[in-house]
């Protein structure tokens, strides 16, 4: 996979209040260099420099170079604890939830790296979204679950009723719940549930959706659903998704990171990013033989 | 294959020594619960045989009267208790629910004075009631705020007394609320503010409300630091604000049983199931709020 693409990285901020082009703090897109070359993607959305998370002491990740590519969906596989969550996390900052963690490197978004100063969290996980392992519907009306994120945001809008709409459609959720949109989201299957989650994510008209393994509590049918869904919102939205489905990696991404953790010389297990490429590449021909035992199962 | 089934059969019969002891276990059980049981059927029988006669529209309707006790009431009693309670309610509710929110949702654990904090509401919460009495009346009372023995002061003493309460109740039903609703809530670009207030309250709002109930019903039969605090035993106006002399329906109790002439004993009698029956009503609310907001996760 060739590297570099493109000569200059525009950021690919098609949204009209510009709040993110060129703002003070701008850092200049990984383009990596011999000795840590950036694999893969094309165009940086959302960058990964030098990349490191500690929880306390211990080092969850680290060494991660990696770009991810806009309107496309990017998968991330790898054994358990491997902190593929992690990263994940570390995408809209989610881990600033989690007590003692830390993050070292950059993630840069558009070319602002989000953990700098002066970065308004809130503007970036309106921007970055994120769909969770569990549904986790608010205990509150299905309309109310989606218009939630555009009421705390204060985003301007001329109907809730047709944002709520909308988002249900872009969900595939819409001709389901149409009828029984004042009614409780607890009262949803599962798989509604998951694609209530969805539709929640996407009220608030982000770039990208993070995704951490979205169907792993879902049946096959509810799942084959998501991902349906998945291939129809990577049109219109980043999508980044960890998932320990093998076949639901290759079926829907188009590109693919590898993760593992080796334990050092020490016993302290740490993540890294083995490889990153096309998921055909990946699943087809992998460089490294660590990728190939884990994707042919004979490892993780 | 007989010989598995016989042996089989004999591991299945060995299981019943156990069922002894755990018969034995289960009896002794009931036995406690009975004794219990008619212990408080005993007394409850006794008060409501005993006092239903009195139980009349002259104990709401009348003011005490050292005269006729035969037809006095304890309508000033009963209207004292409702501000005193009332009061309270105004103080510690508010108070009690913002200091559990800062400690689960915001507080840092891992600082010292937010675990000093930790620490001494667990203690408050079993400090003997009187001392909250003798700390109201040597700084609210008399002292620095030297506002007398009025409404404001049992307010605050049972305010004081219920805030540890309060406190402890509202934090569990902060933290029965999954993580996952903060997390969904904040990754959507909500403030902690926003998630608190429109996602953890409202789900935690059952817990809280039965707790705080129940802590209200438990300050309203105390009169231990109301006496402290100058609850006139004698009585004859409704309290008019905050700033009123006020008597309450315990602080009556004490002073009407001691007395040896029956119609006292009669009217103390009534006064005891009017409490009564007051506590069981916020108890029933407490119950019917618990079951008309509860979530399963
Ligand atoms: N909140 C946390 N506190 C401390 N350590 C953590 C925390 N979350 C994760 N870790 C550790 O970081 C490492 C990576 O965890 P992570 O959850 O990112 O793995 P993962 O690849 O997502 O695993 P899985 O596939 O099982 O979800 C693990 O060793 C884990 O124990
Ligand atoms: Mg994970």
């Amino acid at each position: 996979m060739t590297r570099a693409e493109h000569d200059t990285v525009t950021p690919a901020d098609k949204d009209a209040t510009g709040e993110i082009a060129q703002p003070p703090g701008h850092v200049e897109v990984w383009r990596g260099n011999e000795h840590s070359p950036v694999e893969g993607a094309p165009d940086g959305v959302i960058t990964l420099k030098d990349l490191e998370v500690y929880y306390g002491d211990f080092r969850a990740v680290t060494d991660v170079n990696v770009q991810f590519g806009s309107k496309e969906i990017t998968a991330l596989i790898g054994p358990s604890g491997c902190g593929k969550s992690t990263v994940l996390r570390c995408l809209n900052r989610m881990n600033d939830l989690v007590p003692g963690a830390r993050v070292v490197g950059t993630v840069a978004y558009h070319g602002v790296d989000i953990y700098g100063p002066d970065v308004d969290v809130i503007e970036v996980r309106r921007r970055v979204g994120m769909v969770f392992q569990k549904p986790n519907p608010f205990p509150k009306s299905i309309y109310d679950n989606v218009a939630y994120g555009p009421r705390v945001t204060g985003m301007k809008v001329d109907s809730m009723d047709e944002l709520v709409e909308r988002a249900l459609r872009g969900a595939a959720l819409w001709d389901e719940v149409k009828d029984k949109l004042k009614q409780n989201a607890f009262g949803l299957s599962g798989g509604q549930q998951q694609r209530l989650c969805i539709a929640r994510a996407i009220a608030t008209s982000p770039e990208v959706i993070l995704m951490d393994e979205p169907c792993s509590a879902l049946d096959p049918i509810a799942t084959a659903k998501i991902e349906d869904l998945m291939a129809e919102l990577a049109k219109t939205y980043t999508i980044i998704i960890v998932t320990h489905n093998m076949q639901q990696a290759a079926r829907v991404s188009q590109r693919t990171g590898f993760f593992t953790a080796e334990a050092d010389e020490m016993g302290h297990r740490t993540g890294r990013l083995v490889e990153f490429d096309t998921t055909e590449h990946i699943f087809g021909n992998p460089s490294d033989e660590r990728t190939e035992a884990y994707i042919t199962g004979r490892f993780g | 294959m007989t010989t598995t089934t016989v042996s089989f059969g004999e591991r299945l019969r060995s299981g019943r020594r156990s069922s002894t002891a755990s018969m034995v276990f289960t009896a002794v059980l009931w036995a406690c619960m009975a004794i219990i049981c008619a212990f408080l059927f005993f007394v409850l029988f006794t008060i409501i045989q005993q006092g239903v006669a009195r139980l009349d529209g002259n104990l709401l309707d009348r003011q005490p009267s050292q005269i006729r006790p035969e037809t006095a009431g304890v309508q000033s009693a009963l209207f004292g208790t409702l501000w005193v309670i009332g009061l309270t309610a105004v103080i510690a509710v508010p108070l009690g629910i913002a200091a559990a929110v800062y400690l689960e949702e915001y507080a840092d654990p891992k600082r010292w004075y937010n675990r000093l904090i930790e620490l001494n509401i667990q203690n408050l919460a079993a400090v003997p009631t009187i001392i909250y009495g003798i700390l109201v009346l040597a700084f609210v009372v008399r002292g620095p705020l030297s506002v007398g023995a009025v409404v404001l002061a049992g307010g605050v003493a049972l305010a004081l007394l219920i805030l540890p309460v309060i406190i402890i109740t509202t934090r569990e039903a902060l933290r029965a609320v999954p993580e996952e609703i903060r997390a969904g809530s904040l990754a959507l670009g909500a403030t902690p503010w926003q998630t608190t207030w429109k996602q953890v309250l409202p789900a935690a709002i059952s817990g809280i409300a039965t707790g705080t109930i129940l802590s209200l019903s438990r300050a309203i039969g105390e009169a231990a630091p109301l006496i402290l605090v100058g609850a006139t035993t004698f009585i004859t106006f409704n309290p008019d604000g905050v700033f009123s002399r006020y008597t309450t329906l315990p602080v009556q109790i004490y002073t009407l049983v001691p007395e040896d002439r029956d119609a006292y004993r009669d009217l103390a009698y009534a006064t005891i199931l009017l409490l009564i029956i007051v506590l069981l009503a916020m108890n029933a609310i407490a119950i019917w709020l618990r079951n008309r907001y509860q979530r399963r996760w």
